[in-house]
């Protein structure tokens, strides 16, 4: 298993070398015919888990940014999905806009939004930081719930789904087609910011702000840069979520459950390590629904899961697996050079 | 060639951890999506569950099996859609069943719509769920609109027209509530005194009812959930107000959380139900007894009643319809069934009054009973007694 990760992973080195969007391309192309497999090997109800997987995919990435990269501990990401869902929802139905400008306008909202969540980082660190955040996401959920305007108790209802012209993406398959695009599109992003100079602020600050402000990296201004792109990840998986058929949203749906949810994603696959948060968002959203039927014990396993994760595997699925190809990379190297020297 | 084989086997087990249920030609396959987060919503699905096996262990219908698949939507339209999908698409049910909350209803309403399937509703009252115009839709409980209609005109004829209403952030309150005032405006021409929109788990109501107490109104609506409404109740005595403020529920009065909760403060609380537990006919009596010993519920409310309702209507539907159940013929099965359940006629049950489905896909013909029965506490706590107050039949297309 561990031998086939490496030699995946030397073959996105090696195409990367050959052109650096070229394993992303391939990648997607890999995915495209998912939907026809999922629908002939079990049933077009997986296609719908898949694309909820990539909307968690979404959210994670985001999320990663903010508290993976930069280090600031965040509880108020379902906030600004929320924010995202709703806008796009009020966009579309209040004043007839399509999909394709009512999301983007959505996530600029989002965007706005990431600045109010991220104002308090800039006093506020740690367990402070997450208290304060936490009220304003929730503070945005008990604003849906008690103004009619947003839905209110009712929810919103008949929003409508992505269309082109006459293809509507009004399936399980079409809208597969769009999230997965933008969830991928999504974490090359992600990518791109980490190996950015951008990223390598973010990184500094999580180790150490005073000296990255030592150093001459503006402190507040990247912290407020990653609550913001992260603002934009959940404003675009909101949007996505909104469209989706049925086309409802009620403010149930984001409530604090979701928020630890996203958590457990983001901690499982691994904190700061994107290919963990894919992986996490994709291992919870099968668990969660394999363990449909077993509803009674279902908070009990979540529950468990997390703490024994935190106890036992700090670094999360990618954390360890990138450990265990590192090491595996090592030892070969060092094979290597004994035959060399032999 | 090992490695091969571990993939191989890694395959066929991921497989069979997918496929968790194998589908059988000959059985009937019923979905059910419910709110399983407190305990009787617990014992609400228990309930059908329990029924669907007696059906079964009596020769199941027409020599057929049903087979159930109870799953939890924790009141979160999300999850209710994604067992929705689960149930049609993967689970290939004949019939869905549900859900509790409206919330959750309403865009489940879409996924039977667009799949064809037939679905019947045990406990949603929010009046749009009917109005959305499926054709796959049938509501066994009482659509809010009617709830509203009887509580306006006992309280006009019989309270006064001074009201003010606590009104919680729950889909079914906020429904409840502004039907009440839509309908002692309409009626009676009563615009309310005071209106409180607050939590859907509020825990101090002590500012409103001071406020409420200023007013000298003579009664006080309070639509929310039960752990909610009971809190508000005490907190009414608590500010002040007497007996002569009649204190009205929203349908969720019915559950027994409200007496037991509140106590002495549910004395005199009035509210509309489907079902009364104080109901003398001997249906009424064996049931409640039935459920006491099985569920151990010293009073069913109206929830139970709706939810042992529909399995005797899915029932006598599944076996008018003429299923012929096999793989290929889903489609038309699922068909047979919806003509079936739009078929039933007069269905006399523990409901309030008689059930009667019809084929059009309008409210008229899908709200199948519009008769409630006005209930009042008694004796609150845990061993609380009822009285009927009223029975209510409205016209078909009242509130539409």
């Amino acid at each position: 298993m561990i031998e086939l990760l490496v030699r995946i992973n030397n073959s996105i080195y090696n195409l990367s070398r050959v052109h650096r969007l070229l394993p992303w391309l391939i990648a997607y192309l890999v995915l495209l015919p998912l939907p026809k497999l999922l629908e002939f090997v079990l049933s077009d109800y997986y296609i719908d888990l898949a694309n909820r997987a990539c909307l968690f995919i979404l959210l994670c990435v985001g999320l990663n940014i903010v508290k993976g990269f930069c280090g600031q501990v965040t509880v108020g990401h379902i906030g600004l999905y929320a924010i995202g869902a709703v806008s796009s929802a009020l966009l579309a139905i209040n004043y007839g806009l399509s999909f394709w400008v009512s999301a983007p306008l959505a996530v600029l909202i989002t965007g706005f939004a990431g600045i109010i969540v991220g104002l308090p980082s800039v006093r506020l660190e740690g367990a402070y930081l997450a208290l304060a955040t936490l009220g304003l996401g929730e503070s945005v959920r008990i604003m849906i719930a008690v103004t009619p305007a947003l839905g209110s108790s009712t929810g919103i209802m008949l929003i409508p789904a992505p269309a082109i012209g006459d293809f509507v993406f009004d399936s399980f398959e079409r809208y597969y087609y769009l999230v997965m695009t933008l969830a991928v599109l999504g974490i090359y992003l992600s990518f791109a910011i980490l190996r950015s100079t951008t990223g390598r602020a973010f990184q500094a600050i999580r180790e150490d702000p005073i000296a990255a402000a030592v150093v001459g990296i503006n402190v507040t201004m990247y912290k407020l840069l990653a609550f913001v792109i992260s603002a934009l990840y959940a404003g675009l998986a909101g949007a996505l979520f909104a469209h989706m058929p049925p086309g409802y949203l009620h403010h149930n749906n984001f409530t604090i459950i979701e928020m630890v949810t996203l958590l457990l994603m983001v901690v499982l696959g691994g904190i700061g390590n994107i290919w963990g948060g894919v992986i996490g968002a994709i291992v919870v959203t099968i668990i969660y629904d394999q363990t449909k039927d077993y509803y009674f014990y279902q908070p009990l396993i979540f529950g468990i899961t997390m703490v024994l994760l935190v106890v036992f595997m700090p670094r999360g699925i990618g954390g360890l697996l990138g450990r265990m190809i590192v090491k595996k990379k090592f030892i070969k190297n060092h094979e290597d050079k004994v035959i060399d020297f032999a | 060639m090992f490695k091969i084989n571990k993939i191989c086997l890694g395959v066929v087990a991921l497989s069979f951890m997918f496929v968790s249920t194998a589908i059988y030609a000959g059985d009937i396959r019923v979905g059910i999506t419910m709110r399983m987060v407190s305990e009787n919503g617990q014992k609400y699905g228990q309930m059908m569950m329990d029924e669907i096996d007696i059906i079964n262990k009596s020769g199941g219908i027409n020599g057929n099996n049903i087979v159930a698949t109870l799953m939890n939507d924790e009141c979160k339209s999300d999850k209710g859609v994604a067992n929705a999908n689960k149930l049609v698409s993967q689970k290939k049910v004949h019939l869905v069943i549900g859900s509790t909350c409206s919330s959750v209803t309403l865009p489940i309403v879409a996924v039977t719509a667009k799949a064809k399937v037939p679905q019947i509703i045990p406990h949603s009252t929010n009046a749009k769920i009917t109005k959305l115009g499926s054709d796959w839709i049938f509501r066994v409980p009482v659509s809010g609109r009617f709830y509203a209609g009887v509580n306006a005109k006992y309280v006009g004829e019989n309270i006064g027209m001074r009201i003010a209403y606590i009104c919680a952030a729950d889909a079914a309150s906020q429904n409840d509530c502004q039907a009440m005032q839509g309908q002692m405006r309409s009626q009676h021409g009563a615009e309310p005194v005071y209106v409180a929109e607050v939590q859907e788990k509020e825990v101090d109501f002590r500012t409103h009812m001071q406020k409420i107490k200023t007013s000298n109104v003579d009664g006080i609506m309070i639509a929310a959930l039960a752990e909610t409404m009971a809190r508000a109740l005490i907190q009414s005595y608590e500010a002040g107000m007497d007996e002569s403020v009649r204190r009205i529920g929203s349908s969720s009065a019915s559950n027994a959380p409200v007496p037991k909760i509140a106590g002495d403060a549910a004395k005199n609380v009035f509210f509309a139900a489907a079902y009364a537990a104080a109901d003398k006919r001997p249906i009424a009596r064996l049931f409640n007894e039935m459920v006491r010993e099985r569920y151990g519920i010293h009073a069913p409310d109206h929830d139970f009643s709706q939810a042992y309702d529909l399995i005797r209507i899915v029932e006598i539907a599944l076996n008018n319809a003429k299923l012929k159940l096999t793989n290929s013929s889903l489609a038309d099965d699922r068909v047979a069934i919806r003509n079936a359940i739009a078929g039933i006629r007069n269905y006399q049950g523990l409901a309030s009054g008689p059930i009667s489905f019809c084929r059009d896909s309008s409210p008229v013909c899908r709200d199948g009973n519009r008769t409630a029965v006005l209930i009042g506490y008694t004796k609150g706590g845990e061993q609380f007694e009822t009285e009927v107050l009223a029975r209510v039949t409205m016209p078909m297309d009242f509130g539409l």
